[in-house]
């Protein structure tokens, strides 16, 4: 009895071993010595239309503001909207948000270009979006920048912006697109004039631009920040804390309705 | 010869080792398993859809805001630089590089045991292998048989490569069937990617190209395999060497150890590379994550570990043979 299990185990041993020589010379083989032969392109990849009408599917873009950061919670406007808007509607809420901290316009361009990216932006009922905080402030810098380099930054920024709402639009004709204008948060500085004055101008160019679209609302946030600022700020004075988004989200949220049917 | 093989065999079977190894194996793969399943519901929680490429773009998209952080260290950044660029290649290729299913889960395991858990239960079998002899005076009994020292010694390592085949026998059946009883036994044919090279922060993809996944495992356990005789050749060395298994298995687990910490932190001693320790995740170079040090490839790798291996057989024969026992 005893022999016949050892003589088993020897057996399948050596099996097994022959087996795992042959992955072994596959794996040379693979590695050292295979032609080269990189899979097809992105051509192929699917392009489903949305079909699921129950639920409501929104798609956030951008930058830190997008991301949270500065928000313990980590929710940022995005979950408190997703808060506000849920005790407003029993269809389910699904949330993907795409932002990346440090993002400017020209990044947001370049992240819209990408297939996956494309068929989520497809997809979306709701879009909501930050840009042009880091093309403006550049890491709380702008305060130093003098008004002509200003100018240039603003002249790309918008360029850029232009051809993100084009993009969208061409992806999803149909879709609301909320764009989240800046706030100044140097407003409790000395020279707050200034900024203010620059923060507004930057406002209103990018809200002119949003309006040569239709359904893309520009969502001021300005008047938010401009009493007590530093209550609503995270302490690395430049993004909103927790109440600053809780504000942001609330504003959004109210700006989205929705139809008899879905109310609760 | 085959009868001493045959010996040596049973010698290694009514230790029950292989026994003790399998159970070991079976409990953690179940506790993976459930580990596994944790986790992937947890992400369909979180992101409301079990869409594989949603959560791959949210990971790419985390990738991207964990890398603008500013705390954070030098390899980490090239690590996530790495995989960020890959799970981009996947998706802009459609195919998903973790779709569920016991081959997944298999391909997974061995990808994560090849530096530690492999060669520790490698070590298991190989630790005392010809130290218990030594050490419970066996030795002269087999000495004074009509054969060969260099024979006897051949007929114990003959041995050890039947036991460490079976053992990866075991972990390669277990990990499949145990995990696809959650994930399903499907996945066989997926395509996955492979032939990924890194130059620095870079990610080359040129030559890329697609294996289904069932040769991707066996590739896999090829590789495995080949650790594993290597881990247990150092390991039979060190059971030539010292009369005391305990002896053994303390040095192997300290090499062992300290090659899973050095690989952390090696990337700025060139030199290292030459230690065979860190050189032991040889599935790191199919899948295409970056090597502990800029530089080192598949070739280089089982280059290293080649000259380890043989180089301790060398010294474990010719101590053998010349050895006096008394």
């Amino acid at each position: 009895m005893r022999r016949g299990i050892v003589g088993i185990i020897t057996i399948v041993s050596a099996l097994a071993g022959i087996l795992w020589l042959g992955g072994l010379a596959m794996a040379i083989q693979d590695q050292f010595f295979a032609a080269k032969a990189p899979p097809a392109g992105t051509a192929k990849y699917p392009k489903e239309e949305k079909t699921d009408n129950r639920g409501i599917y929104i798609v956030a873009l951008g930058d830190s503001l997008t991301r949270g950061t500065g928000d313990e919670s980590g929710k940022g406007y995005v979950g408190y909207m997703v808060d506000q808007l849920r005790q407003k509607t029993a269809k389910p809420i699904r949330v993907t948000n795409l932002a990346i901290k440090g993002q400017r316009s020209a990044g947001l361009l370049q992240q819209l270009g990408q297939a996956e990216i494309e068929r989520q932006l497809k997809l979306a009922d709701i879009i909501v979006m930050t840009i042009g905080g880091n093309d403006l402030f550049q890491g709380g810098e702008a305060l130093k920048l003098a008004p002509k380099q200003i100018e240039q930054a603003k002249a790309s920024y918008l360029r850029n912006l232009d051809r993100i709402f084009q993009t969208i639009r061409r992806i999803n004709k149909d879709a609301v697109v909320f764009y989240i204008g800046l706030y100044n948060p140097f407003s409790d500085l000395g020279d707050a004039k200034q900024t203010s004055a620059i923060v507004r101008q930057w406002n209103f160019a990018s809200a002119e631009t949003a309006a040569r679209y239709s359904n893309i609302i520009a969502v001021p946030t300005f008047d938010l920040f401009a009493l007590h600022v530093n209550d609503y700020l995270y302490s690395d004075h430049f993004h909103p804390n927790k109440e600053g988004y809780k504000r942001i989200g609330e504003r959004v949220a109210s700006l989205i309705t929705f139809t008899e049917g879905d109310e609760k | 010869m085959n009868n001493l093989v045959y010996n040596e065999m049973l010698k290694i079977v009514r230790k029950k080792r292989l026994f003790v190894i399998a159970a070991i194996v079976a409990v953690l793969v179940a506790l993976f398993t459930y580990a596994q399943f944790k986790q992937v519901k947890e992400l369909q929680e979180r992101l409301g859809t079990s869409d594989w490429r949603t959560q791959l773009q949210q990971q790419i998209i985390d990738a991207q805001n964990r890398l603008n952080s500013s705390s954070i260290s030098e390899e980490w950044r090239k690590y996530l630089q790495i995989r960020l660029q890959q799970q981009q290649y996947y998706l802009e290729h459609d195919i998903n590089p973790s779709a569920p299913g016991a081959p997944t889960f298999m391909r997974m395991f061995i990808e994560n045991a090849i530096d530690l858990f492999l060669p520790l239960l490698v070590m298991v079998v190989a630790a005392d292998l010809v130290s218990s002899e030594a050490s419970g005076g066996t030795i002269k009994l087999l000495l004074t048989r009509p054969v060969k020292r260099g024979t006897i010694l051949l007929s114990k390592y003959i041995a050890l490569l039947l036991a460490i085949s079976f053992i990866l026998l075991t972990v390669a059946l277990l990990s499949y069937l145990i995990s696809g009883i959650v994930f399903g036994y499907h996945g066989w044919r997926l395509p996955l990617l492979t032939g990924f090279t890194i130059n620095g922060e870079d990610l080359n993809t040129e030559g890329v190209h697609l294996l289904p996944q069932w040769k991707y495992v066996l590739i896999e356990l090829g590789l495995a395999w080949y650790v594993a005789i290597v881990a247990g050749t150092l390991t039979f060395m060190l059971s030539v060497l010292m009369r005391s298994t305990a002896a053994v298995m303390g040095i192997m687990l300290a090499a062992l150890i300290s090659g899973a910490i050095l690989s952390n932190m090696v990337s700025s001693w060139e030199s290292a590379k030459y230690l065979f320790m860190v050189n032991l995740r040889l599935t790191d170079y199919i899948s295409g994550t970056a090597p502990p040090i800029d530089g080192m490839t598949l070739g280089f790798s089982m280059t290293v570990l080649a000259v380890w291996g043989l180089l301790a057989l060398a010294i474990a024969f010719i101590v053998f043979t010349k050895r006096d026992v008394y």
